[in-house]
């Protein structure tokens, strides 16, 4: 035993040693490439990669002046290799930076750039120059610095630096993975003690990099120049502050790439990353500022902000129109949908996020136009004046990714929460198809705070939780020619109504029927008749006649035919064979079929389906039963799917249900010509 | 593979007049534009000054009613400019659906931003855009613009029908030319439309109904009515030009906008020199050469010369490893000079659909540039852009279609290689097994060339979790198929791309009590159907022949008897064939093999049933199953 350990240590120790020498031979200052790094020409680690950082420094730090005072500066310099030509875009890069006015701009400084090839055993490079370097006014609020690298070809490393500069306080996310590996990754932040900043790194991520936290002391002098007009103490003084620096490091090797899967929200979402949220300033002889530092307090901030809470008191502007449009009403659901209604006829959603009024809810009431919070506001207001409990729920949409950390910017967008006996509902004004709980669904993502008045705060869950269901009827006569005739009804609820109406409420009865027919061999379809297509909070209705010819198959004396005809889904959706993420489906579902096939005369049945039940523990399960009932075959075929999180542990089983289900649609019901 | 666009440098819609109160109502409109329409351009009238070779002013006011959300790109309200144009007027009022304004935008409400288009680097063109949110339609916006440009190869075009579902009501056209420069006009489709044409300068267009797209109809501008201009003394961005035909355009492209950039460093000449020494012929140096310049350089879109038209310096390429289409054709053009090949650039359309140069027209068009190397009878053509692309293949992106050559003698229009239906071949051979179970495990191997090898080559640079999924996808009817191997053979000099797989369908064949149906056809079925028009309005098109081979041996578990085999097939129109033949080799062993031809044509509307009719059989009998009956 003693012996096992001891070899086991020095293994380690052996290996640790290998491990540091090997590192210790690259040299990762600027312009120290090795021939080892441009010879090779796959990454061991990962043999997919077209490119791989071989080194990548962040640095964050605070510059000071006189004039200026603070001014941040964030360096990058950044080693890539580049293995095959579907790398090459590696070697152009678009930088943003914000662009509001000349003196909030930001600025890309001191960019260099060198390319790097292997020319018959010897290193040549390439600079980067001018004409290689572009800089573009996006629009009112953007501008782009970008620049491609010179002569790229396979094998070839690249290395270039630059420094953003920019005086604002906020700093950006810092991430620590890319779609290629990274091999090493330096990060050093450097914070005034008089700036405080919440720190997290994103527990969803599956790769966590390891921070070390340290202080160090700093000084900084200054010269004033007073004005010799206007002072009698002429020439210049001398001032000199001292103060503590917050340090944050971080060394980390062979980061894996992050690879995007299907059905997933925002892959963001999982990417290793770093945030750090201002939450106070607190200079020598001020008091504390406090900006963010629990979500009670970021909760507190945003309510009391102008353009939020600010908004939720007005009401003179609506006041006449909704006294005469609730007059008389009583009930509470009525009115809500009455209100909601009107507001989402009056004021339409310019496709802008945000939490806080733009223009202001009195104009955006005139104008018939706001972004988000404009008109979900407005809503909240117009509630409250009805006297229904209304408040506003803040969210991140699934864009702006999931905010795991007190931060204003954290959220972008508001909707709306009715508390009343009975009576809760989630609502969304700026979706023309949405209802009650039926959110669009870039707003379900995960958790919402909800405000109440006066400003204490809770989190609500977003994610749907009840399953949105989908019915049809379909009726089947066989005619004596093998084709098939018949009806569908469909009814659509909840999430499956809105996506359906958000995709086809706006066709034409032609339209419609091209949709249907589309993909589905020999179908034919007519009399379609959609009902409630624009009435959010009905269900909607789907009625249609159909023809089918080429379902039947006549093989010998027997006829072959799937009992679910055109409305069989024949792919399963999941077809990589592993995931490393979880599927998000948006919201649980209930689909359920009910056929009715009327037979042939001639014909009697030679063999069915099997009834069965499928069961898939705590996600969902699948039913099938089909029977005889005289001339008539009778079938049940109903599929639930109880979450809309798959987590990445069930991927195996989820696709093999998936594709159990798929197999039992396309079995065959066999039908022998009658003596 | 990747091709790339030369910039689309203008495409500006473009100015006046009398304004009649009813065209702000949405009321007025009659009720045959409203139909299958987004939109209305009620009223559009464009008149344009011609000042001199160099200078025009733009007068345009237009009034479009918007039915829905997506009508609103029908509104026209933008435009596009750089440092050659000069915006004077730019104003737009928006009223509702009964005539009374509800909001007014004045040149400075209008978003300012880069013209940057996806896939380009960086452009100096700059773009002014209206972004409004309607509050309600129907509404109506009224939009005048004057605009002065010094730079004159790019004339203001006329399309009274602007697109698919949108109608128009009143357009007009009119050039008042001040300038004594003769201006050459070309007019097309008109016939077919309401249109009066007042003076050879002066067109009016009235009542054209909006048209829907339908599955295989030709692109919207083969039919749809355009008047083009071309001044025949003319500047580009400060660089004037003669232009009475392709010659002269030709002639103009290569003295002032070619000449002087092919210059390349001694060291270059002398590199190329040294390989091409030996190669015995021009085809044998060319493709040294283009091999060259594939592993020298990359693509990068960059547009800052004469309007998007003058190639960077060959040197500049050199040097920095990129360039555009123009920069990395003309820097080949200068390789192949320097070892004695021929060759000429040539301007072209870059598109999937086959969209040609007119050759009886001669003005600034085409969107991407190529390079010609006469030989003989047949010459090569080669696309610059890519890094990977075989020598000489061209099929998918400017195959099949009228380019303009620029020779030092001036333009020629020439037009590039067709890929018959023979040579577009896809061959799927495959040996499957299936297993008492209903299992299949099979190798196949899919060669691709012409056209499918452009269709197919592409996955071989995916990393292999892609390259599964990619076959999961083209095999989308196969429920639960796992790909054991893959691999492929790119081979660029025969142009024939290898697909060679094994994979395993755990429950291909379905299980209906003793039987087990199944799919002889599992590797190249036709699933889809076009769609069904109960009155199609359009001529369709197949714009390349394909042609598809396959042959599957089948072995069948000795427990299974076979019961019931499909008849063989054979098929034969216009439009293509297909064949089928299933062959007992013995009793648990068959050979499939089918073959199904699409021909290249363009065909009246009246035909199109019989061509749905065609694909829904060939849908039907790759659909055909067997029947197996267990013996146990």
């Amino acid at each position: 035993m003693y012996f096992n350990k001891l070899t086991m240590k020095t293994t380690t120790t052996l290996l640790l040693f290998l491990i540091a020498f090997s590192v210790q031979s690259q040299n990762y200052k600027f312009g120290k490439v090795s021939k080892e790094e441009l010879q090779e020409n796959i990454n061991p680690l990962d043999s997919s990669a077209n490119a791989t950082v071989l080194y990548r420094n962040e640095s964050i730090w605070f510059d000071f002046s006189g004039e200026s005072g603070f001014v941040q500066k964030r360096s990058v310099h950044e080693r890539i290799k580049i293995y095959n030509k579907e790398g090459y875009k590696w070697a152009t890069k678009k930088v943003r930076l914000y662009n509001k006015s000349n003196s909030s701009s930001e600025d890309l400084l001191s960019l260099k750039g060198y390319t790097y090839n292997l020319v018959d055993g010897k290193v040549e490079d390439d600079k980067l120059k001018k004409d290689g370097i572009f800089k573009e006014e996006v629009n009112k609020y953007w501008k782009t610095n970008s620049f491609t690298m010179p002569n790229i070809k396979d094998g070839c490393v690249i290395e270039y630096s630059y420094i953003i500069s920019s005086p604002f306080l906020g700093i950006d996310d810092i991430d620590f993975q890319f779609t290629i590996p990274i091999k090493k990754f330096d990060l050093s932040v450097k914070t005034p003690e008089y700036f405080s900043y919440n720190k997290l790194l994103n527990p969803k991520a599956i790769y966590h990099p390891k921070l070390t936290d340290s202080k160090r002391a700093r000084q900084e002098s200054w010269t004033t120049r007073r004005d010799i007009t206007r002072s009698r103490d002429a020439g210049s003084y001398q001032s000199e502050i001292k103060f503590d620096e917050n340090i944050i490091n971080c060394n980390e090797e062979n980061i894996p790439a992050l690879k995007p899967e299907p059905y997933v929200s925002n892959i963001g979402n999982y990417k290793s990353k770093l945030s750090l949220e201002l939450s106070a300033i607190k200079y020598p002889n001020e008091p504390y500022k406090t900006f963010s530092s629990s979500w009670e307090s970021v909760t507190r901030t945003i309510y009391n902000n102008e353009d939020f809470g600010g908004q939720l008191s007005k009401t003179s502007y609506f006041k006449d129109d909704i006294d005469a449009l609730v007059s008389g009403v009583g009930d509470i659901q009525q009115k809500t949908g009455l209100i909601f209604d009107f507001i989402r006829s009056k004021v339409k959603w310019n496709s802008f996020y945000g939490y806080t009024s733009d223009i202001g809810v009195r104009r955006a009431y005139k104008d018939g136009s706001g972004n988000v919070a404009d008109i979900n506001l407005m809503l909240i207001a117009m509630l409250r004046y009805a006297g229904i409990n209304a408040n506003p729920v803040l969210v991140s949409t699934r864009d702006n990714g999931i905010p795991l950390f007190p931060t204003r910017n954290g959220f972008n967008y508001v909707i709306c929460l009715i508390e009343s006996e009975g009576f809760n509902v989630l609502l969304d004004a700026t979706a023309p198809f949405s209802t009650f709980n039926v959110l669009p669904t870039r707003t379900l993502n995960w958790q919402g705070r909800v405000i109440r008045e006066h400003g204490s705060s809770t989190w609500i869950n977003l994610t749907p939780m009840s399953p949105s269901m989908e019915a049809t009827s379909l009726n089947a006569k066989i005619n004596p020619d093998f084709s098939i005739e018949g009806k569908v009804r469909q009814q659509k609820l909840n999430y499956r109504a809105m996506s359906y109406r958000n995709a086809y409420a706006g066709l034409s009865d032609d339209g419609l029927i091209k949709n249907i027919e589309e993909d589905n061999a020999g179908l034919t379809v007519s009399e379609v008749n959609m009902e409630n297509a624009k009435n959010s909070h009905l269900p909607l209705q789907l009625n249609y006649d159909y023809t089918l010819d080429n379902s039947i198959e006549e093989i010998g004396e027997n006829l072959y035919f799937s009992p679910m005809l055109f409305l069989a889904s024949e792919e399963n959706p999941f077809k990589a064979e592993s995931r490393k993420f979880p599927i998000d489906l948006s919201y649980p579902f209930s689909d359920k079929f009910m056929i009715n096939i009327m037979l042939p005369e001639g014909y009697a049945i030679e063999s069915l389906p099997q009834n069965e039940k499928l069961e898939f523990d705590g996600i969902g399960d699948f039913t099938y039963l089909a029977q005889q009932n005289g001339a008539y075959l009778q079938l049940t075929i109903a599929l639930n799917v109880t979450t809309a999180i798959i987590l990445p542990q069930d991927y195996q089983n989820f696709k093999q249900f998936f594709s159990r289900i798929i197999e039992k649609q396309s079995e065959k019901i066999v039908l022998k010509k009658a003596m | 593979m990747s091709f790339r666009f030369l910039l689309p440098a203008f495409f500006i819609i473009f100015s006046l007049h009398a304004q009649n109160d009813d065209l702000l109502k949405a009321t007025t409109i009659p009720l045959e534009l409203m139909i299958k329409s987004n939109a209305v351009v009620r009223f559009d009238n464009s008149n344009i000054e011609v000042k001199a070779h160099d200078r025009y002013i733009y007068n345009r006011k237009r009034i479009v009613t918007v039915f829905n959300e997506k009508g609103i790109s029908d509104q026209g309200t933008y435009v596009f400019y750089d440092s050659y144009v000069k915006i004077n007027t730019l104003e737009a009022r928006i009223y509702n659906k009964n005539g009374n304004e509800i909001k007014k935008f004045k040149k400075n409400d209008f978003e300012d931003a880069s013209a940057v288009s996806g896939g380009t680097l960086y452009s100096d063109d700059r773009v002014k855009y209206l972004d409004y949110t309607p509050i309600s339609y129907p509404y109506t916006i009224v939009f005048e613009l004057e605009v002065d440009y010094r730079s004159t190869a790019f004339f203001p075009q006329w399309r009274p029908l602007e697109g698919f579902y949108v109608s128009t009501e009143n357009s007009e056209y009119k050039i008042v030319n001040n300038s004594g420069i003769t201006l050459r006009i070309k007019t097309k489709n008109f016939e077919d439309y309401n249109i009066e044409k007042h003076s050879d300068l002066h067109y009016s267009a009235t009542h054209l109904s909006s048209l829907r797209p339908e599955a295989y109809s030709p692109s919207f501008k083969t039919f749809a009515p355009i008047l083009r201009v071309a001044m025949t003394d003319f500047e580009m961005n400060g660089v004037r030009g003669v232009n009475n035909n392709w010659e002269d355009f030709g002639k103009w492209m290569h003295d002032e906008l070619l000449t002087g950039t092919e210059v390349l460093p001694e060291n270059v000449k002398v590199e190329i020199k040294n390989l091409t020494k030996d190669a015995n012929t021009d085809i044998e140096k060319a493709k040294i050469v283009y091999n060259y310049m594939q592993n020298k350089t990359r693509y990068i879109s960059v547009q800052v010369g004469i309007g998007g038209w003058k190639p960077m310096l060959a040197e500049d390429v050199e040097r920095l490893g990129y360039g555009d289409c123009k920069g990395l054709s003309n820097y080949t053009k200068a390789l192949l000079d320097e070892a004695g090949v021929k060759s000429h650039y040539a301007v072209i359309y870059g598109d999937r659909d086959l969209v040609s140069i007119d050759k009886e027209f001669s003005t600034t068009e085409g969107n991407h540039v190529v390079l010609y190397v006469p030989n003989n009878d047949e010459g090569v053509w080669l696309e610059c852009t890519s890094q990977t692309n075989p020598f000489g293949f061209i099929a998918s992106f400017t195959d099949d279609r009228d380019a303009l050559l620029i020779t030092p003698e001036g333009g020629k229009i020439v037009h590039t290689t067709i890929y018959t239906a023979q040579e577009n071949l896809k061959t799927t051979n495959a040996e499957v097994s299936l297993t008492k179970d209903g299992a299949i495990t099979a190798d196949v191997v899919i060669q691709t060339q012409g056209y499918q090898y452009a269709l197919h080559e592409g996955v071989q640079n995916k990393p292999l979790r892609d390259q599964k999924l990619a076959l999961s996808d083209y095999w989308s009817y196969i429920n639960n198929l796992s790909v054991e191997s893959i691999s492929y053979d790119n081979n660029k000099e025969q142009i024939v791309f290898t697909e060679n797989t094994a994979v395993v369908s755990p429950r291909y064949a379905t299980k209906t009590g003793k039987r087990l149906l199944f799919h002889p056809n599992a590797f190249n079925r036709v699933t889809k159907i076009p769609t069904r028009y109960k009155n199609r309005s359009l001529d369709f098109e197949i714009e390349r022949g394909t042609t598809d081979k396959d042959e599957y041996t089948i072995t069948i578990d000795p427990s299974l008897e076979i019961e019931a085999v499909p008849n063989d097939i054979s098929i034969e129109n216009q439009f293509g064939s297909y064949q089928f033949s299933i062959e007992k080799i013995s009793d648990h062993k068959l050979r499939y093999k089918r073959q199904f031809i699409r021909n290249k044509g363009h065909f009246p509307k009246e035909d199109y049933a019989k061509f749905r009719d065609f694909i829904t059989s060939v849908v039907k009998h790759d659909n055909s199953k067997i029947v197996c009956i267990s013996t146990n």
